[in-house]
């Protein structure tokens, strides 16, 4: 069994990593001591990929949305029955998720983990998808986007994505509507799980006190190698740097209202560790404005425009990146305002090496904190492997960061040209009467 | 094995002075060290909003800190080390918890240890707090109203949440239980600085104090942490009450809200009538978990699953007060339909059909929930925590073996004890009434 190993000794970390044949990687991060083992088995294939050409054909593939969140729904049956009674009866909790740009299934045991591990590899490999169980599943998945439709917070955060996307099918619900999932048959799932759950697609994460080498005998031996589909061509929306919309707003029942504001980044054209390196120095930007430590922070704290739950985050994929602060305000257009005001200003003073230096160290204390979570080190493992970066590779990118890096991003990201807010609030007094 | 790795992990009381106990809990595992200091009072209709307050007022500055600004910069100069306070309920207590967590010193380059002054931290934040004549700071006092008053009002947006709270709260609305743990924005709203410092300064020198520190001590900080923790300034230790749990069920009690939802929430209150005191408390988590801890589960597999009758379906206990609460999501006509076949499933363990897969998977998915609680050094912290609020002093050991003693007939026999108290049910404004 031949893999290779990626040794952190400075900070007690080691990372495996196996190719199978198939093209599939399995990575092992060890953690000595702890109960939990926790796998997970993804496909890089989330809700934005609903148009593509499938490796062969020479004309692209549209689906409905909500398809591959549909997909994780139907996966979990199986010819013999429901999977996770399976996963049950081991003890288990398994569970599945579909983002933007994956789908992800995993457990968590603290006991029979080669048991688990080969029902995950099974199941995940064995669609067994009737004509009646889709139709039934549409009235389950129904009641999950109306439970959505009833969140504030997720409301105002696809809402914020409205603002920035006029095309791009990130601005629309991951479980889809009921309209699109009207659509979804037993063929197109078929056609999407072809497309898209080949090994050569996805990765395989265990992290937890395992035998990295029984594990990777086990995928050696559960994982069907197939010939190599080839590569799959997404196609997204040609969306330009615009925004759809500068503000949202949306009445819904809240007591206060809740908001998120943001910038739409066109500089997601990066590759391997420059697209983290992109992404710390935004978040890095985003603390010295506005973190807790900043005036502006203490100031609208002080005036009431903010409280604990403002919180901030940038994301970034291969075909979109954009910002989102927020969380409950009376006044957000206030928030917005003290905002922009700030960002002009440090257009003109600069910006403080030392917040700079501090922020960056608090970072990646708080970088290492969630290296004491199974689930958060598989987490932000995932979400960056189908990137082309790993986890660790964050380490060298804190000990890369550095000052004029940051005065180049402050100047990229925050274009007040592309800043959306978005608000969902109670209804006015005289709109009830 | 790695048993090595662990074997230091149990919790070690390490001494008692002036009503504060003081615990450790020796781990090399994680890359942070925490301190927890814990505070409990009895659950009081007029003290319930104060107790909630005054941690929000102590955590905007203390005397070398005064703003939340330089609080934020002490943290961040310390490797990002987080700080958070707040209250909760166990039972018929309400806890204010007071947290801090840091990077160990061996990954923070330290020269000497953080632990100094991380504790020294966290009692100023308690006992030093940032002042202005003689008193809180006013301003200070009234933010923190506002924003405890916007929490309270915004306990609506999470409805699976709030339902279930919602459901408690009615149903145990002449008892100390049914009082929300940071009050009501009527009695937050009247409160003066004058007398939520007056409070404080009496709920921190007499209520029973527990502080626990996870991570390794060496020698000097066991001495400082002594000295430090006796010279806090203590009155004499309040004692307090033991909250009721057994009550007497005549007829269930029906409660409606209406909103704006596009999906109904049903929730049935019961009483168990079974403190985690008593031996067949063991049986009851059993039962709890038979009944709807999870996919095996009788809720899940017929409700949801069969019948489709709900988007998600559990059961869950609160130890301390002897209740469980069954919460689910439905389609606003399914409410009577979902209730019928609810009951049929405690009917259905009442009269013995009890699966071998049911029961087993059960015991399992326990197991497997108690010791992944082992991994987060919080969760560590709460579960010793608890066994104390409930006296019953059990290691993750113990209760393990407790429960794989329970039998099929065991769960069967606490089927006597436990009552259907209330049901509530979360429904649209449109939602015609069946």
């Amino acid at each position: 069994m031949r893999y290779e190993t990626l040794e952190f000794k400075k900070y007690d970390e080691v990372m495996y990593r196996y190719e199978h044949s198939s093209g599939l990687n399995c990575i092992v991060i060890p953690k000595k001591g702890y109960y939990k083992k926790h796998a997970t088995f993804s496909t890089h294939y989330g809700s934005v990929d609903n148009k593509f050409i499938i490796p062969g054909d020479s004309e692209p593939t549209k689906v409905p949305d909500g398809i591959a969140h549909f997909l994780e729904h139907k996966l979990f049956e199986q010819k013999d029955g429901s999977v996770m009674d399976k996963f049950a009866a081991l003890g288990s909790r398994p569970n599945a998720f579909t983002s933007f740009t994956q789908t992800v299934y995993l457990f968590s045991c603290t006991d029979l983990f080669k048991e688990n591990f080969e029902l995950l590899l099974n199941f995940v490999q064995n669609p067994y998808i009737t004509e009646e169980s889709v139709e039934r599943e549409k009235g389950i998945i129904g009641q999950e986007i109306n439970m959505y439709r009833d969140d504030p917070g997720w409301r105002v955060t696809f809402n914020l994505l409205d603002a920035f996307y006029k095309k791009h099918p990130v601005k629309k619900d991951i479980a889809g509507s009921i309209e699109s999932i009207a659509n979804i048959t037993r063929d197109t799932l078929y056609k999407c799980y072809e497309t898209f759950y080949h090994p050569s697609n996805m990765v395989i994460t265990v992290v937890g006190d395992v035998d990295r080498e029984e594990v990777f005998e086990q995928v050696e031996r559960n994982i069907e190698a197939g010939e190599s589909h080839g590569e799959i061509k997404r196609i997204y929306p040609e969306e330009g740097n615009e925004l759809h919309k500068a503000y949202v707003e949306q009445n819904m029942p809240v007591p206060t209202p809740l908001f998120y504001m943001g910038f739409k980044d066109g500089n997601y054209k990066l590759e391997g560790p420059e697209i983290i390196k992109y992404e710390l120095a935004v978040k890095l930007l985003i603390s010295m404005m506005i973190g807790r430590s900043s005036e502006l922070y203490g100031e609208l704290y002080d005036k009431g425009l903010i409280n604990s739950s403002f919180e901030s985050d940038f994301t970034i994929e291969n075909s979109y990146a954009y910002s989102m602060l927020g969380g409950e305000s009376v006044n957000p257009r206030a928030v917005q305002e003290s905002l922009v005001r700030e960002i002009k200003k440090l257009r003109n003073d600069g910006l403080k090496p030392e917040t700079f230096d501090r922020l960056l160290k608090a970072s990646k204390g708080r970088f290492l904190r969630q290296m004491n979570s199974v689930e958060s080190i598989a987490r932000s493992f995932i979400n960056l492997y189908f990137k082309g970066v790993t986890l660790f590779d964050y380490l060298d990118v804190y000990d890369k960061m550095n000052f004029d890096y940051i005065t180049e991003v402050f100047d990229k990201h925050f274009d007040i040209d592309r800043m959306a807010l978005s608000v969902v609030k109670g209804m006015d007094k005289q709109q009830l009467s | 094995m790695t048993d090595t790795a662990r074997s230091q992990e149990n919790l070690n009381k390490l001494f008692e002075v002036n009503g504060i106990t003081v615990y450790n809990i020796k781990s090399r595992r994680f890359k942070t060290n925490t301190i927890n200091i814990f505070f409990q009072d009895n659950l009081n209709k007029n003290t319930v909003a104060l107790n909630a307050l005054f941690p929000s007022v102590l955590r905007r500055g203390t005397h070398k800190l005064p703003t939340l600004k330089d609080i934020n910069l002490y943290l961040e100069e310390l490797y990002g080390a987080v700080f958070d306070c707040g209250v909760g309920k166990k039972g018929e207590r309400q806890i204010i918890h007071f947290y801090f967590e840091y990077l160990s010193d061996k990954y923070a380059n330290a020269e000497k240890s953080n632990f100094e002054g991380a504790l020294e931290f966290l009692l100023d934040i308690i006992y030093r707090p940032a002042l202005k004549d003689g008193s809180f700071n006013p301003q200070y006092v009234e933010q923190e109203k506002t924003n405890l008053k916007m929490l309270i009002e915004s306990r609506t947006n999470d409805k699976v949440q709030y339902s279930m709270e919602r459901c408690y709260e009615l149903m145990c609305r002449e008892e100390p239980f049914g009082l929300y743990e940071y009050g009501t924005a009527g009695q937050i709203e009247v409160i003066t600085a004058e007398e939520l410092y007056k409070h404080y300064k009496e709920k921190v020198t007499t209520l029973p104090a527990d502080i626990f520190i996870t991570g390794e001590l060496d020698e000097s900080d066991m001495e400082y942490l002594k000295n430090r923790v006796g010279s806090i300034d203590r009155g004499v230790t309040k004692g307090l009450t033991t909250g009721i749990v057994k009550k007497y069920i005549d007829k269930v009690e029906y409660f409606e809200d209406k909103m704006d939802v596009t999906q109904g929430k049903l929730s049935l209150g019961f009483r168990t009538n079974i403190t985690p005191k008593e031996d067949d408390y063991y049986a009851l988590m059993v039962y709890s978990g038979i009944l709807g801890g999870g996919m095996h589960s009788k809720l899940f597999q017929n409700v949801r699953e069969k019948a489709g009758l709900a988007y998600y379906i559990f059961a869950g206990l609160e130890k301390f007060k002897g209740l469980m609460i069954i919460g689910s999501g439905i389609e606003f006509k399914e409410k009577d339909h979902a209730k019928d076949l609810i009951m049929e499933q405690l009917e259905a363990i009442r009269a013995g059909k009890i699966s071998d897969y049911e029961f087993e998977a059960t015991i399992k998915s326990l197991e497997t929930g108690i010791h992944s609680l082992k991994d987060s050094q919080l969760q560590v912290v709460d579960f010793n925590f608890s066994q104390l609020v409930s006296q019953t002093h059990d290691t993750f050991e113990g209760i393990l073996a407790k429960i794989r003693r329970v039998t099929k007939q065991d769960v069967i026999n606490v089927t006597g004890k436990i009552q259907l108290d209330t049901v509530y049910f979360l429904t649209s404004q449109e939602a015609e009434a069946v």
